[in-house]
């Protein structure tokens, strides 16, 4: 009776236990060989132990990244300064509190597959109304990406299994939110662990959004659209200088080095046009320096004269060029033969091979934003050149250069933290320390975009030169003071 | 022996029916507003793959009579609510051709379902595989290439009339099934900035797109006229007035119900009753988060949000009541706060609650409530369900007190 009165006390703290514990059990323990292939910072692993002890229904137990103002905006370039706004978005970090961390990896692979979507191949562009314009920016994004992949594989792969990384390669045309299908043939089709691209605007919020419901890590090397990061998604990064933080500069440089008060701008009528130039408009009217006249061109014209006569009765001091370099480089010539010759200063498209092929002398002078220093002297840069000349027979550029560095990262993100899509989010979403990448220290934001230092390149004597903000001695707009968060006091 | 053998699982038995069930100490009378209390879901179930779904990551849900149907992230699902029976249907493509076999489910991946309360048929939006119609016991397949859908990734489906709109990453297209005419709505001839349709929903004679980056728009179906609803500062970073419109462009569902549109975004939550708008931001109101998925209004005054980090729900507008359920990570119990004005009032713990805390569709039944999250389907049973608030609710008995009721929500 006695063993009996026991076994039944016995199995009522089981039963209990039970009705108390749901499988599976939060926090679920890590399998014995968590740990990465290589050495990695503490931080590291503890991104990584905190990932898996998250579980299925929990979230790491880290620090988010907090900003104190976004995107290094300069105090007297917030919209609406005057008014504290009710909310301010993109300061912490966003999280992923899904389930994804609990997937088990998949017994058997052959391939450790990684999604490639950019515009490689020519098509028919919406964009354009004709031939599509970006596969000179696409396939050196591809070859980058390429290249750190094949230099993976040469040091044994993916080392938790000795298998090789595969490159599965779309290509991005641009019409009617392909990009959306391509992602989600990626992701349930070829089954890769995170997707990188592409450049055109439209095209990558479409991807993002659909990376976003698939739950991938989306790595972001060649969009410069600012509004691409400001969409909430913890799935999302990008380890290039955006258009604003370009346009900032650019403004600074303009406005309170320079002294101009009339800047003229012109540029392409599509999203990269748009939404290129809408800091530097921004910013100039908050600068107390609004543009006198803003004109966008088709991309099917090669007539300028139209948009270059009202700029020039504009009285204008310089003009700002947003769009592709034959553009650009045209819409020069095209100025200098009318007898214009304000300075002439444009986005990173600009600072081309194609740019200085066209604009002739004309390019003398030329002052482009920039998103990265490709002067600068690193072995990891030098490396990268004789590796890229000698695989591609051709000079690297920035997308190649960008690519390479976000590949990888994210081969980086996979050794380490294995096959799991969460977890490969998560070693690179809570990394606090810059990625030394051969464009410079990449270091992102709470919203996951690239905010190092971005450059101008001046062409002078036959070639680019790049300048920094120092360099060049431009004055930095006042930022907002620690803890100063000018937040509205929500009153019912 | 005996006795003592008794004392023993008498004390065993004490500290883990208290351990297990942690019975809430009843409030202080002085706690119980004087307006009253809003309902709260209590009685949980979870419907799960171990039930018969075929996956977990619920994408959709939509209830029709003793009907639920549930899109998932690998098939379609159909539970019979009165014995609990549920049909699945997998995508097949036995023959490895990439094209699904014919007749079956045309593409894996559910993510909108609405059903035609003339004809009973099931529409279903594919993300990535187009559209479906689930029609006596057949599929049939509307995509890019046979049609006049304008996107193969559709988000939302909604019955208009004898109309079935789909919202997709590329515009919205609008199908008479009787007529077999597709029409298109992109930038060329609606308000759309950008065309990333997210959701749609029809009510009254009038239908409203969730834009992703163009806010909320609405079709007047008698007239072909558009309207938009946009968040009046026009900046991505900053909500400038929190009542001044919709809380962000970036719109991922709108809810229109008795003349009240109640609207979703990745930035947080709003209502438009024709005159005024209302922001809803997490940290003002007790909502689990601003971050967004879903929104279905159950009327004027009361809406579910789906969020990333639980289920909100603002249970009676006038009083501001608000209930948030969440799943504690570390027990899986099911936990519900009570707020009010923005004040954390009540904690109820329950044995269960929503399934996960990362909530993606949701649909109103009645007195119940259809949640699917990322990690099953959740159906709240409404028993003794009010609308509004009263007095001295029967979950009452089961909540905790806030630590401080006066303190604010968070």
């Amino acid at each position: 009776m006695r063993y009996r009165l026991l076994l039944f006390a016995a199995a009522l703290l089981a039963a209990a236990a039970l009705a108390r514990a749901e499988s599976p059990k939060p926090g679920d323990a890590k399998p014995a060989d968590w740990r990465p292939p290589f050495e990695v910072d503490e931080e590291t692993l503890k991104v990584l132990e905190e990932s898996y002890r998250a579980g299925a229904y929990g979230t790491p137990n880290l620090p988010l990244k907090t900003d104190e103002n976004y995107a290094h905006t300069p105090r007297d370039v917030e919209p609406f300064r005057g008014t504290p706004p009710h909310k301010r978005h993109f300061l912490e970090q966003m999280e992923y509190t899904g389930p994804g961390r609990a997937i088990p990896e998949p017994a058997e692979v052959k391939t450790v597959k990684i999604g490639f979507i950019g515009p490689i191949e020519p098509t028919v562009s919406v964009a354009t109304g004709g031939k599509s314009h970006e596969e000179a920016l696409g396939i050196p994004m591809l070859r980058g990406c390429q290249l750190a992949l094949e230099e993976a594989n040469a040091k044994g792969g993916y080392l938790r299994r000795k298998i090789p990384f595969e490159l599965v390669v779309k290509n991005d045309n641009g019409l009617w939110g392909s990009s959306g299908n391509v992602i989600i043939d990626l992701a349930y089709k070829d089954e890769v662990w995170a997707i990188l691209g592409t450049i055109d605007g439209a095209n990558s919020h479409i991807a993002i959004r659909v990376g976003l419901k698939i739950e991938i890590p989306m790595m972001n090397t060649g969009d410069t659209d600012p509004t691409f990061i400001e969409t909430n998604i913890p799935w999302v990064m990008r380890c290039i200088g955006d258009d604003r933080q370009q346009c900032y500069l650019l403004a600074d440089y303009l406005y309170r080095k320079l002294g101009y008060k009339r800047v003229a701008i012109i540029r392409a009528s599509n999203r990269y046009g748009r939404f290129g130039v809408r800091e530097i408009r921004d910013a100039s009217r908050r600068m107390q320096n609004p543009i006198p006249v803003e004109m966008a061109y088709q991309l099917t014209t090669e007539d300028f004269s139209l948009q270059l006569e009202r700029i020039k009765a504009s009285k204008a001091e310089a003009v700002v060029h947003w769009g592709d370099a034959d553009h650009g480089a045209k819409i020069l010539n095209q100025m200098r033969a009318m007898g214009m010759n304000q300075p002439y200063f444009a986005c990173d498209r600009c600072c081309s091979e194609e740019f200085v092929k066209i604009a002739g002398k004309n390019a003398e002078g030329v002052v482009c934003a920039y998103p990265w220093n490709p002067d600068r002297k690193d072995p990891k840069l030098d490396a990268f050149r004789a590796a890229y000349r000698s695989r591609f027979n051709a000079e690297p550029e920035t997308y190649a250069a960008h690519a390479y560095d976000g590949m990888n990262m994210v081969l980086w993100a996979i050794q380490v933290a294995g096959l799991n899509r969460a977890r490969i989010r998560d070693v690179l979403a809570y990394r606090t320390k810059p990625w030394p990448g051969v464009t410079g220290d990449i270091r992102l934001s709470a919203c996951l975009d690239d905010i190092g230092e971005v450059y101008l390149a001046k062409y002078e004597g036959g070639r680019w030169h790049y300048y920094s903000r120092e360099d060049l001695q431009i004055p930095r707009g006042p930022q907002r003071a620690p803890g100063d968060h000018g937040e509205a006091v929500a009153k019912d | 022996m005996r006795h003592r053998a008794v004392i023993l699982i008498v004390a065993l038995a004490i500290p883990i029916a208290a351990w297990s069930a942690e019975p809430a100490s009843p409030p202080p009378a002085s706690q119980t507003q004087a307006k009253g209390l809003p309902y709260v879901y209590t009685n949980w179930k979870h419907i799960t793959k171990a039930d018969g779904l075929p996956n977990d990551h619920i994408f959709a849900v939509k209830a029709d009579g003793p009907r639920v149907w549930i899109g998932t992230e690998d098939g379609l699902a159909c539970l019979d609510k009165r014995t609990g029976e549920i049909r699945s249907w997998v995508y097949k493509d036995e023959n490895k051709d990439g094209k699904e076999d014919t007749g079956g489910l045309p593409w894996k991946v559910v993510t909108a379902i609405d059903v035609d309360p003339k004809t009973g048929d099931v529409w279903l939006g594919l993300f990535g595989g187009g559209l479906a119609r689930f029609s006596a016991g057949r599929f049939d397949h509307f995509h890019q290439l046979n049609s006049g859908l304008v996107s193969d990734v559709v988000y939302g489906v909604a019955i208009e009339n004898d109309n079935v709109w789909a919202a997709t990453t590329a515009g919205a297209s609008r199908y008479n099934p009787k007529t077999g005419q597709w029409t298109i709505f992109t930038e060329k001839n609606a308000p759309m900035e950008e065309i990333w349709n997210y959701g749609v929903a029809y009510h009254k004679g009038k239908v409203y797109l969730a834009v992703w980056g163009s806010g909320c728009l609405e079709y007047d179906v008698a007239t072909g006229r558009w309207k938009e609803y946009l968040d009046p500062d026009g900046e991505m970073e900053i909500d400038l007035h929190r009542d001044d419109g919709i809380i962000h462009v970036i719109v991922t569902g709108a809810s229109p119900v008795d003349g009240a549109l109640w609207i979703s975004t990745y930035f947080g939550t709003c209502r438009y009753d024709g005159r005024h708008w209302r922001g809803f931001y997490a940290h003002e109101t007790g909502l689990p988060s601003d971050f967004t998925n879903n929104v279905k209004a159950r009327s004027a005054d009361e809406c579910y949000f789906a969020h990333d980090k639980g289920l909100g729900v603002v249970a009676d507008f006038p009083t501001e009541s608000v209930v948030a359920y969440t799943r504690d990570p570390k027990t899986l119990r099911g936990v519900a706060k009570v707020y009010q004005h923005g004040k954390h009032l009540y904690t109820v713990d329950m044995e269960k609650g929503v399934p996960h805390n990362f909530i993606i569709a949701l649909d109103t039944d009645g007195n119940d409530t259809w949640v699917g999250t990322s990690k099953g389907l959740g159906w709240a049973i409404g028993t003794g369900y009010y609308a509004g608030v009263k007095e001295n609710p029967e979950w009452l008995s089961k909540a905790k007190p806030a630590p401080s009721a006066t303190a604010s929500a968070k």
